[in-house]
């Protein structure tokens, strides 16, 4: 631990005369609002080489840019600091201004004052100034040993891979292929088409829903640069924006491409099961088409189903009955590798379960359905054929009750209100009457959300047609066992009275939810996902269909619940965006790869042991590492783990971090916690409870790494020693880790400082190590209120311990 | 697609089941039980019974079960097992 000790003080002084221009943002009263930016500036400009300090309204407009364009050429800057949000919003507006005026854009720095330090400490003005002023005094620190580091470009793939075949799938291949680009699409189900194929019509225009996406199913499958993956699976996905390397299963349908659909094997298999696209309410055989409008347009075996288990072929019928001899049970899965530059994630949602809330009877009354049964009950080529029949004696009913919001904004099922139900109902009430105009219809409802297009005139539409509304979801659904009919009480809250309605059929307006298995696909793609599960846009205003990792784009109810028009406008978005990437044929990776300090390396090979992309070449004979810049993910564990400081992380160096850990500690560290927050998660999940305005204590000072895998225990330990109360870890959770698994370093080496610690009897409560993605904002915010208590309970005499511990190691 | 499947499907009453009437020529057996190994839907058992040659021929134990695949009749070695559909015509 001799190194602890050199860097006790100043261990780093610039070499250059550096001048640095520090500006802080009002952002209106964003900050203002409980900041003293004035007072803030010229404390700034007390500290060591700013040159120039300047408080200013709205520092991202153009005239605050132009600001800092004239200051650098006027004073000479050859560092900028802005302190205004987060680096995650403005930094790269900040850094092409710097560029404009000829400065190297790693030489711009920015302190978070606002996501957090404003926002999160709204009502203590005193408080929050002086810990704006040490974000300040943080990014100072680290802008003066920043240093200009040149970009390197790599070619990107111009193919693309879309992942889901829905409707989003479908418009997002179509348009990347439209544009000129190859475009593999693959679907997991036998058929493209997607949840869209089950619907019978569509809002609010009222058109057939097969109708309008059979055509863009076929233009899909013929399409030249198409090439249609059916009944296939992502299995594994490698590599970075531009350049990812994807290993797809195509699984064998046992029905070669000479099949013509003309359903000669159908009627001789002898095994039926229920049919998933018919919700279950017909049969489908051994063999079979999911839909008739299915593409590719060709048979496939279900093997779970068939007679004919692996190498024994029981039952021949089937291939009997083909004329063309199209069946061959001897197909193997084959694996597909897939070069892409760029990937649309269309994975779809899944509809909720209503059995959960007993208190409706589904599945225990045949009379009560979900919409999505409903939906293929109207169709004409659905199992009744186009007539609403009551399943418990197929008659048509008279009277029909909607429940609305069912797994929906509730606590008994899903928070957020999945978007397409009223508008659905209203249709479905619609096609009803449409059919059947003297039908009743009830439809029990919380509010009615027709936002859309179209939607307010639909809405009315029904109510002019007879359809009523009534506010108040109904508590209790009871059968009267003799007619299969439904009573149906609850509180008319609009009336505040109770009612008690019979209906000889009731439609569940199911919710939508997250696909039950996007933890896969988020792993294979380190994409994150909010507290509802459905994954996560890099911005939610500005960069609504990227995904946060580069190269990967969002597109349909994978990201959110949303109709069909919203589907295809992201879809169509997320297309644009790709085309973006795979136009310029290239892109820029961030400097902020490792680089070998020679004279320090040992070559023991812990570097190569701990990366999580394979990236260090570690040749012990020829005593040889060498870091692969273009499959190097930037984490910089490999630094953390180097214990012979032969590692420096550009842009995240050991320096530049001692020196932010030297300023937050300068002034009272005893009573502050310094952060160590990962840039995906942690960091991320702390500007999320800014933007939610989640108030915590002020005595938090958060340093952004790329990872929690960059925090070297020497971090740690020279917080300590410098005197901090609390320090905390935090880091995506494990399994979700943006750096495939390099947070798994993370915790072995806290709970190695932990052993430490408790070897030299200090409280190892004082170092906290917490998970935190990016949309768990309330879970940071009550951690460091946890560690708050903590704080108060470190006596002076344990930190004066720690202090000398730390030193000595 | 995951969607609970729980209701017997509408058509369940018009999809076509196979009515099989299962016959076993029981002294022609050899108890070679390939019928019962092979069954897809394991629809016969060996029986208690010796037969003229003094092996155990196999016995039907759910006839419904049958999907008239005909594989215990192809590999039959001794022609001891055939099944033929029965004509519903008039109900079963």
């Amino acid at each position: 631990m001799t190194k602890v000790q050199l860097q006790e003080t100043e261990h780093a002084t610039p070499t250059e005369s550096i001048r640095i221009g520090v500006y802080v943002c009002h952002c209106g009263l964003n900050i203002a609002g409980s900041v003293d930016c004035e007072a803030v500036a010229k404390f700034a400009a007390t500290l060591p080489y700013v040159v120039v300090s300047k408080d200013y309204r709205y520092t991202c407009s153009e005239p605050g840019q132009e600001l800092i364009r004239s200051d650098i050429k006027e004073y000479k800057l050859n560092r900028v600091v802005v302190a205004s949000c987060s680096p995650r919003l403005h930094e790269p507006t900040f850094r092409r201004v710097c560029e404009d005026a000829g400065l190297n854009k790693y030489l711009f720095e920015m302190a978070n004052i606002r996501e957090h330090c404003s926002w999160v400490h709204l009502h203590d003005r005193e408080s929050a100034t002086e810990k704006a002023e040490d974000l300040v005094r943080m990014a100072v620190a680290r802008a003066a040993l920043l240093e200009p580091e040149e970009e390197n470009t790599v070619p990107i793939t111009r193919k693309a891979l879309v992942i889901g075949g829905g409707v989003a799938g479908i418009q997002a291949a179509l348009d990347l292929a439209d544009t000129g680009y190859h475009v593999y699409l693959v679907e997991r189900d036998p058929s493209i088409g997607g949840r869209m194929a089950q619907l019978d019509k569509t809002f609010p225009t009222m058109d057939c829903s097969i109708c309008i996406l059979a055509p863009k199913m076929a233009d899909a499958g013929r399409h030249p640069n198409i090439e249609l993956l059916t009944n296939s699976e992502v299995q594994e996905v490698k590599g970075y924006i531009g350049n990812f390397k994807a290993k797809v299963m195509k699984k064998p349908r046992y029905v070669t491409d000479e099949c013509t659909a003309c359903g000669d094997c159908v009627p001789v298999c002898s095994v039926t099961v229920p049919n998933e696209f018919d919700v279950g309410l017909s049969t489908r055989h051994g063999i079979y088409i999911p839909f008739p409008q299915a593409v590719p347009s060709t048979y496939i075996v279900d093997r779970e189903l068939c007679l004919n288990k692996e190498n024994i072929i029981v039952c021949d019928k089937c291939i009997k009955a083909c004329e063309r001899q199209a069946i061959d049970f001897e197909m193997k899965p084959e694996i597909l590798e897939l070069e892409v530059g760029t990937i649309v994630v269309a994975t779809g949602a899944d509809v909720f379960d209503p059995a959960s809330l007993v208190e409706y009877g589904y599945t225990k009354f045949p009379n009560v359905i979900t919409s999505l049964e409903f939906e293929r009950l109207i169709n004409a080529g659905g199992p009744s054929g186009g007539h609403i029949i009551r399943p418990s004696d197929m008659k048509i009913p008279e009277t029909v009750a909607f429940i609305q919001c069912v797994g929906s904004r509730s606590e008994r099922g899903h928070l957020y209100c999945s978007n397409v139900c009223c508008m659905n109902t209203i249709k479905d009430s619609l096609l009803i009457k449409e059919h059947w105009p003297e039908t009743k219809i009830y439809v029990f409802y919380l509010d009615i959300r027709a936002y859309g297009k179209g939607f307010e005139d639909l809405y009315k539409r029904a109510k002019k047609e007879g359809v009523l509304f009534i506010r108040g979801l109904p508590a209790e659904v009871i059968e009267d066992r003799k007619t299969r009919n439904l009573w149906l009480i609850g509180e008319n809250t609009l009336q505040q009275e109770l009612y008690r309605i019979n209906a000889e059929m009731a439609i569940l307006s199911i919710g939508i939810e997250p696909r039950k298995d996007s933890a896969v696909i988020q792993r294979l793609l380190t994409l994150s996902r909010t507290q509802d599960g459905f994954f996560m846009e890099a911005h939610p205003k500005l960069r609504p269909v990227d995904a946060p990792t580069g190269g990967i784009f969002l597109a349909g109810c994978a990201e959110s619940p949303k109709d069909i028009k919203d589907s295809v406008t992201q879809a169509s978005a997320a297309a644009a965006r790709a085309s973006i990437l795979m136009a310029k044929g290239k892109v820029t990776v961030e400097a902020i790869t490792p680089r070998l300090i020679e004279e320090n390396c040992t070559v023991c090979g812990l570097c190569a042991r701990v990366c999580p992309y394979n990236a260090i070449i570690f040749d012990k004979e020829a005593k040889r590492v060498e870091f692969i810049e273009a499959a190097c993910g930037g984490c910089g564990t490999c630094a953390a783990e180097c214990p012979f400081d032969a590692i420096k992380m550009r842009h995240f160096t050991d320096e530049q971090i001692f020196a932010q850990i030297d300023a937050a500690t300068q002034l009272d560290a005893e009573k502050k916690i310094i952060a160590f927050c990962c840039n995906w998660c942690s960091y991320a999940g702390a500007d999320f409870a800014g933007v939610s305005r989640m108030q915590y204590p002020t005595n938090v000072r958060i340093i952004r790494t790329m990872c929690s895998g960059r925090v070297a225990p020497k971090f740690v330990e020279y917080a300590f020693a410098r005197g901090a109360a609390a320090v905390l870890v935090s880091g995506c959770h494990i399994g979700d880790c943006h750096y495939i698994n390099a947070n798994y370093q993370t915790l072995k080496r806290v709970e190695k400082l932990w052993k430490k610690m408790e070897r030299l009897e200090l409280n190892k409560d004082r170092l906290q190590l917490e998970w935190i993605n990016a949309s768990e904002g309330e879970r940071l915010a009550s951690k460091i209120r946890e560690m708050q208590a903590i704080v108060g309970s470190v006596s002076a005499e344990e930190i004066e311990n720690s202090k000398k511990m730390m030193r000595k190691g | 697609m995951p969607v609970r499947i729980w209701r017997e499907p509408l058509d369940a009453d018009k999809i076509k089941v196979s009515k099989a009437e299962i016959h076993i020529l029981k002294d022609q057996c050899k108890g070679c039980d390939f019928c019962i190994e092979f069954c897809p839907k394991q629809v016969l058992e060996t029986s208690e019974e010796l037969n003229i040659k003094g092996f155990h021929p196999p016995i039907v134990i759910d006839e419904s079960r049958c999907v008239l695949c005909d594989f215990c009749t192809a590999i039959c070695p001794d022609f001891a097992i055939f099944v033929i559909e029965k004509d519903c015509k008039e109900g079963c």
